[in-house]
């Protein structure tokens, strides 16, 4: 292994010295035979669960003998900026993952190659989940086509609530969550950094992020009225955490296994955090507080289910692949049934409608993610708000207002620095 | 990029423990001794301040997570607490970047940029130093403004540049880029040390009968042993810690560096793991500390034996 | 500078037959440029072109779509004119590294010097414990060492919210010292000034080793006190080398970049905490405003090579002789 590394850093080290550029050996298409090549797909984060991987990977070197394919994973933090370069050139991956907020930001800039209608029609069309397929086209075309959704979710334990009813509405949801917050005990764990939670509080509230005018610009809301009213019960929400006030949503499972926590808003794949063995390498707690793990939709302002942010991912073929057939050859596979199963099978919001019934009805944990993913809501969209969310001031916003700052102030600096950007 | 690490050379040069502090006069005294007491203590808490991090470092990266995360203080991995696992699962964990191939690309990269740094940069100061010639002003001047630009603004040239040729994540993509950046400082450096060893000596072996060229490769250039190892480590440095341009250029998993793959652990998603980021930067840091360790002996050697010096 | 460092101990007196011995011999200039032409090349193609880009990019709007190709607009001075009237961006920003820059500065430069003095009086154990501790914190690569600092300093599990609890009383667990922007540069300022000292130090302690004993003693003779011997003999003694290492650390802690990225990265905020090296970053490399962040680093230049100027002229000057 070792020895096998070192030859090939000498041999590129030769191969160029002599002049001789290894530039698209691998994609030159062999005289008559279908094209071969090495497809790497990239994706982001650990929500496409092991399974799916392997499926991908043997179905298309099963379907395309003579071609390989590669899951390179990469990390949520830097992704813009590692997509910038990286896919713009000539040693760019085949197809990507890419946050629905920030696919805008490579969509109008060429980064990806165009999906025609007929390909559009072919890869699912209309059944495709809309508020995805809109956010990755540009003027008109498709470029990025939905991966998978998934809406936060309320986790508890019933050993931590106790007799505690369960809300069914925003303010109850606040109140409970401050009578059940001790020194040692977060009514609400909520780490300040974690600004995805804060935004069903926006608009439920009456609130806006950013809305176009009528002359092209862009107003951000948070210091509009419903904004402010938002932020302030955000607030209230924050002082009953214990969660560090600018933490990332990082180790959710921790607090929560420690029975430090009564509510804990995340994404539903966190469950398997939590209901992981004791002595598993990232360890949960399957024995005692994952036991009778249970989640409920966060409730709106007047009942039912809140407008939370519908997270998820957008996926794409790079403009520059290599191997564009084969990487459309990959996409197929990737949002083919079978394949969207397995993500439905995680409890995340497969990227067809018809497939919303394969997330685990009788888990009413998944149910209460599809139930989340009715209602909710997408970041404004305009191809410069990844840059927003890149820039980081969202989560320093929020930072500040859990550490208790003057909302106003906060809301006032967030908006200029937001208007900033997106009119930029 | 190229002038910020550069403290280690100039260092590595300052230390000479020549002819003993000018601490001529004043033996005992009771007064004296207090105060030699009082100077010993301060000299304690200098040491355990300055080292006291990477002491952090090495006793956090032997602790079970339950030690770390206690209330309880671990000063030290007693034998109940002592653990492997932060270093095996960050060498072996090959879910988020492997080790192995990070270690290889680290030194291929570090030892090629030294290698011809050293060479480039050795040929450039004797024309600096041993010949006058239109434009060798100019081109020293450059030398010195060029450390002042600011790297961050021109590594989209950079990676443009070597994407153009392809060269992305490849060793010798890297290499070259890292070149640049070390360059004007390893000229400079060199150039101060070969002004150091007196061209007399140069021309005594001419009239014994050596060519020019003989002549200075017998003996000047061992004179210059000190100059380029000093240089060397510099070069070193940098090439062993950026990480940036590194990762611009190297995108691929299998061409990460060990500051890119340390980096990933600062970015995982689920788990601000301490207990393997500890053993992550241990791992990062500690072929540097030794090679300090072992190359500082070296230079002060060279440095007392007073070529330099001239 | 290495020259100055190797040559300035006595920088009074150099002596003399190096002096008369050095003027290079007149030659046919070929060879010189031959053996220049690798680093030419490199240093042509690796340098000289990016700042062309720079500078040309500095007058378009150059974003993501220019990397896909889609031509550049020429804007004029615009990206210039967004920059130098962005009070709350640029200036701030700039004003920010300033600060950090004199207090980084400052802070080197005195423990530095006191951490000489100190070696110049211990016996050789104590100096090799001294040398050794710092040895540790220069060796350290500055990504280890940001977090490093970064555990200490943790917010839950870190020992210094740890020790405070126990000494105080108070629950200092949950404490976050980057989420303030002071203390996060209380912090940076640490990281960098532990990093720096050691170079400071063991430089300092080579330069004032060179003093010649009789000229203390004579000064001792002369009645003068420890304080008077430092300021009014060793100080001017090591001024050449002061001076070196006041604008190379001016440049250094200016560039700062790994300290303040990889500190980011544990926590803090961004806006807040930007210094110039991280601020052209953000702006170029993650939000794809090239444009903008080349008219930035054009203008870094020119105020680098203003403070530096002073240095650079003297450098030159020694340079003709």
């Amino acid at each position: 292994m070792k020895k096998i590394r070192v030859g090939g850093a000498v041999a590129s080290v030769a191969v160029v010295a002599l002049g001789l550029s290894a530039c698209g050996g691998s994609a030159e298409p062999a005289s008559e035979g279908p094209v071969t090549g090495d497809v790497r797909v990239w994706v982001v984060g650990g929500d496409t669960p092991e399974e799916a991987r392997a499926f991908l990977k043997s179905t298309f070197e099963e379907q395309n003998p003579g071609s390989t394919l590669t899951i390179e994973e990469q990390a949520w933090d830097g992704l813009v900026d590692k997509y910038t370069t990286a896919l713009s050139g000539s040693d760019a991956p085949d197809v990507v993952e890419i946050g629905n907020t920030q696919a805008a930001a490579f969509t109008s800039a060429g980064y990806f190659a165009e999906i025609t209608g007929e390909q559009f029609e072919e890869l699912g069309g209309d059944d495709l989940l809309p508020g995805f397929v809109e956010a990755g086209d540009w003027e008109g075309v498709h470029y990025a086509l939905p991966y998978y959704s998934g809406s936060r979710v309320v986790f508890y334990s019933e050993q931590v609530l106790g007799g505690t009813e369960v809300p069914s509405t925003l303010d109850e949801y606040v109140a409970t969550a401050s009578s059940l917050k001790t020194a040692d005990r977060s009514g609400i764990y909520w780490p300040g950094q974690d600004w995805y939670n804060a935004l069903p509080f926006i608009w439920e509230n009456g609130g806006f992020i950013a809305e176009p005018k009528d002359d092209g610009t862009w107003e951000a809301g948070f210091s509009s009225e419903g904004g402010l009213a938002g932020l302030e019960q955000i607030q209230e929400a924050f002082n009953t955490s214990n969660a560090p006030k600018d933490g990332q949503e990082t180790d959710l499972q921790v607090p929560f296994c420690e029975g430090k926590v009564a509510f804990l808003s995340a994404p539903s794949w966190i469950q398997w955090g939590i209901k992981a063995e004791e002595d598993a390498e990232v360890p949960g707690c399957l024995a005692t507080y994952g036991s009778d793990l249970k989640a409920f939709p966060l409730p709106g302002k007047d009942g039912g289910a809140a407008q939370v942010f519908a997270g998820g991912s957008n996926i794409a073929v790079a403009k520059n692949s290599p191997n564009p057939e084969l990487a459309y050859k990959a996409l197929q596979i990737m949002l083919s049934d079978e394949y969207q199963t397995m993500i439905a099978a995680t409890g995340l919001i497969p990227a067809k409608v018809s497939l919303a019934g394969q997330v685990p009805q009788d888990d009413p944990i998944a149910a209460a993610g599809v139930e989340a993913a009715k209602t909710a809501r997408l970041t404004p969209a305009s191809p410069k708000w990844a840059d927003v969310e890149a820039a980081g001031i969202l989560q320093a916003a929020f930072t500040k207002i859990a550490a208790g700052q003057d909302v106003e102030t906060i809301a006032k600096d967030l908006d200029t620095e937001i208007e900033k950007i997106l009119n930029s | 990029m190229s002038a910020v690490e550069s403290r280690t050379v100039q260092a590595g040069l300052g230390i000479r423990p020549q002819a003993g502090p000018a601490r001529t006069s004043g033996r005992g005294g009771p007064a004296r001794r207090v105060g030699d007491v009082v100077w010993g203590l301060v000299a304690v808490a200098v040491f355990a301040m300055s080292a006291f991090p990477v002491y952090w470092m090495i006793n956090t990266s032997f602790l079970p997570n339950s030690a770390i995360r206690g209330e309880d203080i671990a000063f030290f991995p007693t034998p109940d607490l002592f653990t492997m696992r932060n270093y095996v699962s960050v060498i072996t964990d090959e879910s988020r970047a492997a080790f192995t191939p990070a270690m290889w690309n680290s030194i291929w990269v570090t030892t090629l940029t030294v290698f011809l740094a050293m060479i480039l940069g050795f040929l450039a100061s004797l024309a600096l130093t041993r010949f006058k010639f239109k434009g060798r002003r100019t081109f020293i001047l450059l030398i010195l403004v060029v450390q002042m630009l600011p790297g961050e603004a021109m590594f989209i040239s950079l990676f443009r540049i070597i994407d153009s040729w392809h060269m992305l994540n490849t060793v010798i993509g890297l290499v070259l880029v890292y070149l640049a950046g070390v360059l004007p400082f390893t000229i400079w450096t060199l150039r101060g040390f070969v002004n150091g060893v007196p061209a007399e000596l140069e021309e005594a072996a001419m009239i014994d009968g050596c060519t020019k060229a003989g002549a200075f490769w017998r003996v000047t250039f061992p004179l210059l042993a000190p100059g380029l190892v000093a240089t060397g480590v510099f070069a070193l440095i940098q090439a062993w810690n950026e990480f940036i341009l590194a990762l611009i250029i190297m995108s691929r998993p299998e061409s990460m560096t060990l500051p890119i793959w340390l980096r990933t652990f600062q970015q995982a998603n689920e788990a601000t793991n301490w207990g393997a980021m500890m053993a992550g930067s241990t791992l990062v840091a500690l072929p540097v500390v030794i090679f300090f360790l072992f190359v500082q002996g070296r230079m002060t050697g060279g440095l007392v034996s007073g070529a330099v010096k001239g | 500078m290495t020259t100055s460092f190797l040559d300035a101990p006595a920088p009074a007196s150099p002596p003399p037959t190096r002096r008369s011995s050095r003027p290079p011999r007149r030659r046919k200039p070929v060879l010189p440029w031959l053996l220049l032409s690798a680093t030419l090349v490199v240093l042509g193609v690796f340098t000289g072109y990016p700042i062309v880009r720079l500078v040309v990019m500095s007058f378009q709007e150059y974003e993501r779509a220019q990397l896909m190709g889609t031509p550049a607009e020429w804007v004029g001075f615009d990206n210039y004119v967004s920059i130098l009237t962005d009070l709350d961006g640029f200036w701030t920003v700039l004003l920010r590294s300033f600060v950090v820059m004199v207090i980084c500065v400052v802070l080197t430069m005195v423990i530095g010097t006191l951490l000489a003095l100190l070696m110049m009086r211990l016996g050789k154990g104590l100096r090799v414990l001294v040398s050794v501790g710092l040895l540790l914190a220069w060796a350290m690569p500055p990504l280890s060492a940001t977090i490093v600092w970064g555990w200490i300093f943790d917010t839950e599990y870190g020992i210094v919210n740890n020790l405070l609890t126990r000494i105080t009383g108070d629950r200092w667990f949950g404490h976050s010292w980057l989420l303030d922007p002071l203390t996060f540069f209380m912090i940076l300022v640490i990281i960098v000034v532990w990093g720096a000292v050691p170079f400071v130090a063991f430089t300092m302690y080579a330069g004032l080793t060179q003093i010649p004993g009789e000229v203390i003693e004579a000064a001792q003779l002369d009645g003068a006190s420890a304080l008077q011997r430092f300021r009014l003999v060793q100080i001017p003694y090591v001024s050449g080398i002061i001076t070196v290492l006041i604008v190379l650390s001016m440049i250094w802690d200016l560039r700062l970049f790994t300290q303040v990225f990889a500190l980011q990265t544990i926590g803090g905020d961004r806006e807040a905490t930007n210094t110039i090296g991280v601020y052209i970053f953000q702006t170029g490399m993650a939000q794809g405003h090239y444009g903008v962040a080349g008219a930035i680093g054009v203008i870094f230049v020119f105020i680098m090579m203003g403070l530096s100027s002073y240095y650079v002229r003297r450098t030159v000057q020694e340079e003709e002789l």
